[in-house]
């Protein structure tokens, strides 16, 4: 690189408590190299405080939700990602289990629940497709990266779906559900970030839950008793699978899975445009 | 550290329900996987921060202790640890007994080890993993033995070491062999690395993309001895990508906090620092064999072909 000296350097975490970083970095590293960028790019694992406080960007990876929420809490790091999350407002994109963490609500937790990070204002419903012998590989449209792209190959394991958009004001929540809890945005330039309210359905998939017959409790799917509104926001037996609410990008299956590098190329985009809009504002790259 | 192991390498490029059993070993990475007897243990795993549970009846070291033939394990017992807890349940199955992984397939176990742990059922054959849907771990002392159970159709590798013994000795003998097995066939042309597949038995084009790799090209764990935070993180250096502890946990003065320190010992185990702080005040570690003091029929490892 000639020009590293001229641009400012703008750091993006990956989560590396547990589960498939190495394979989002990989992917980090390759995307970079397909886009100009008036930063230069620099990747790292993310396992303290202090290694999140350089970055600017954060990937919450796959791997086991329970346990990345466990290990967080332990290592103290949930409360300074909530504040990156929910607080600073940077861009963070949640892949499978990162998407649970990354969600307001969740059910089918482990017994006594689990920490979650919030920021979307959706409820996911955990395994919904069932057990790793249900785990499966499907073409999958994605608009967001252009009308005309291929479809991508997207890779669901154990994997999660968004059950429901939740309204601003919340309701009474149930029992089996866990919440995250609430933040307000560091400021007015960080509140410009948010989006609040609007959760915006980048996928669907069109193919049925775990059935119930013959299933352990753990995997059966919530009982399927909810008000009108979540049908109308299932559209039918589409389930959602991909989602976006201002700098928080959620979805179930696992794009660092695969060699297509073109969702985390789509990402360092929308992280490229936030920073550009971050330092016309008046704030920090990093 | 352990070598990156490229996404969507050759191995998952075989075939799309290889890409996703090779997909939840990539998820278990940098993560701790617990055996467990019964649902109690099992959520304490989880409340400790493992990534999975092996569910079985009797852990290594009773089955050392015990004798006799050790089977799989109850369907309805692995039923009610897969009930109690959210995170992937593995278990194992006898190394050739392809009906006991047709049972655990049928009751939805995430991932079956068949496993020398067990007693095998079948002195020359191990199972062909392909035509299952639950991906399959395997253990090896050396690569040949990794790279024919690939060529099975194990989705992921674990070192055998010596398990139920906590001497993590075997364990670290297994690993480095590989280890230097793989560089060894890095520095070899075409040629050479045929009469090495000869050598150890491996197939070539495994072989091959092995030494193209610089590792093992599908997710491997340690296992066989590993009873501290110390032990745990050793092995994460000397290249692992997760490790499985077994009797060590359950079998020590306290299972809870060993289990927390080994879980942080593997997410932080190039901090020494870390390491000392959670090595601190754990109690008493399992008691141990020495695996020197074992005659060879004792050791487990020796089984698998």
């Amino acid at each position: 690189m000639t020009d590293t000296t001229t641009k400012k350097t703008a750091t993006v975490g990956v989560l590396a408590l547990q589960g498939a970083f190495s394979e989002h970095v990989q992917l980090l590293r390759r995307a970079s190299a397909l886009i100009t960028s008036p930063y230069s790019l620099n990747f790292i694992e993310v396992r303290t405080t202090e290694q999140l406080a350089t970055c600017s960007a954060l990937i919450i990876p796959g791997g086991e939700s329970t346990t990345m929420a466990i290990i967080a809490e332990r290592n103290q790091l949930l409360e300074p990602l909530r504040e990156f999350v929910k607080v600073s407002r940077r861009p963070t994109w949640g892949t499978c289990a990162g998407m649970i963490l990354l969600a307001e609500s969740a059910n089918r937790t482990k017994v006594g629940g689990q920490e979650l990070i919030g920021g979307l204002d959706v409820r996911v419903n955990r395994n919904h497709f069932g057990r790793q012998v249900e785990s499966f590989s499907e073409p999958l449209k994605l608009s967001f990266l252009g009308e005309d792209e291929k479809p991508f190959a997207a890779v669901f394991i154990r994997a999660p779906v968004v059950e429901a958009l939740l309204p601003a004001t919340k309701g009474n929540p149930k029992a089996e559900e866990v919440h995250a809890p609430s933040k307000k945005p560091a400021g007015e330039l960080e509140a410009k970030f948010m989006d609040e309210g609007h959760v915006e359905v980048l996928a669907e998939i069109h193919r049925r839950g775990h059935s119930k017959k013959g299933l352990d409790k753990a995997d059966r799917p919530q009982e399927e008793v909810e008000d009108k509104e979540r049908e109308r926001e299932r559209k039918g037996d589409a389930r959602v699978v991909a989602v976006r609410q201002g700098n928080v990008v959620g979805c179930s299956f696992h794009p660092e899975l695969t060699g297509d590098v073109r969702m985390h190329k789509w990402w360092l985009e929308q992280v490229i445009e936030d920073l550009k809009r971050r330092e016309k504002l008046g704030g920090e790259v990093v | 550290m352990s070598t990156e192991l490229p996404v969507n390498g050759t191995q998952e490029s075989r075939s799309e329900t290889f890409a996703v059993k090779v997909g939840l070993a990539r998820m278990l990475k940098g993560g701790v996987i617990m055996d467990v007897v019964n649902p109690e243990q099992a959520r304490i795993a989880e409340e400790a921060g493992a990534a999975a549970v092996m569910a079985l009846e009797r852990v290594p070291a009773d089955i050392r202790v015990e004798g006799g033939v050790a089977r799989m394990s109850d369907p309805q017992m692995i039923k009610e640890i897969m009930e109690a807890v959210t995170i992937p349940v593995m278990a194992k199955a006898r190394i050739g007994h392809f009906v006991e992984c047709q049972i655990l397939q049928s009751i939805g176990v995430d991932y079956i080890d068949e496993s020398e742990v067990l007693t095998p059922a079948d002195q020359t054959n191990h199972v062909v993993k392909h035509p299952f849907k639950a991906p399959f771990v395997c253990g090896c002392r050396n690569l040949g033995e990794a790279l024919r159970r690939i060529s099975e159709g194990a989705a992921m590798i674990r070192t055998k070491g010596e398990a139920g013994t906590g001497d993590v000795v075997e364990a670290v003998r297994h690993m480095r062999t590989v280890n230097a097995e793989i560089r060894k066939a890095q520095g070899l042309t075409e040629e050479e690395l045929y009469v090495m597949a000869k050598e150890i038995g491996a197939p070539f084009d495994l072989l091959k993309e092995t030494a193209k790799l610089g590792r093992l090209p599908v997710v491997n764990f340690a296992a066989g001895g590993v009873a501290t935070p110390a032990d745990a993180a050793l092995m994460m250096q000397l290249g692992c990508d997760g490790v499985f502890v077994g009797s060590g946990i359950f079998k020590s003065g306290d299972p809870l906090k060993r289990a927390k320190a080994i879980v942080q010992a593997v997410t932080h185990f190039n901090d020494p620092k870390v390491l000392a702080d959670v090595s601190c005040n754990l109690g008493e570690a399992m008691v141990g064999l020495n695996v020197e003091k074992l005659t060879p029929e004792q050791k487990l490892a020796g089984r698998g072909w």
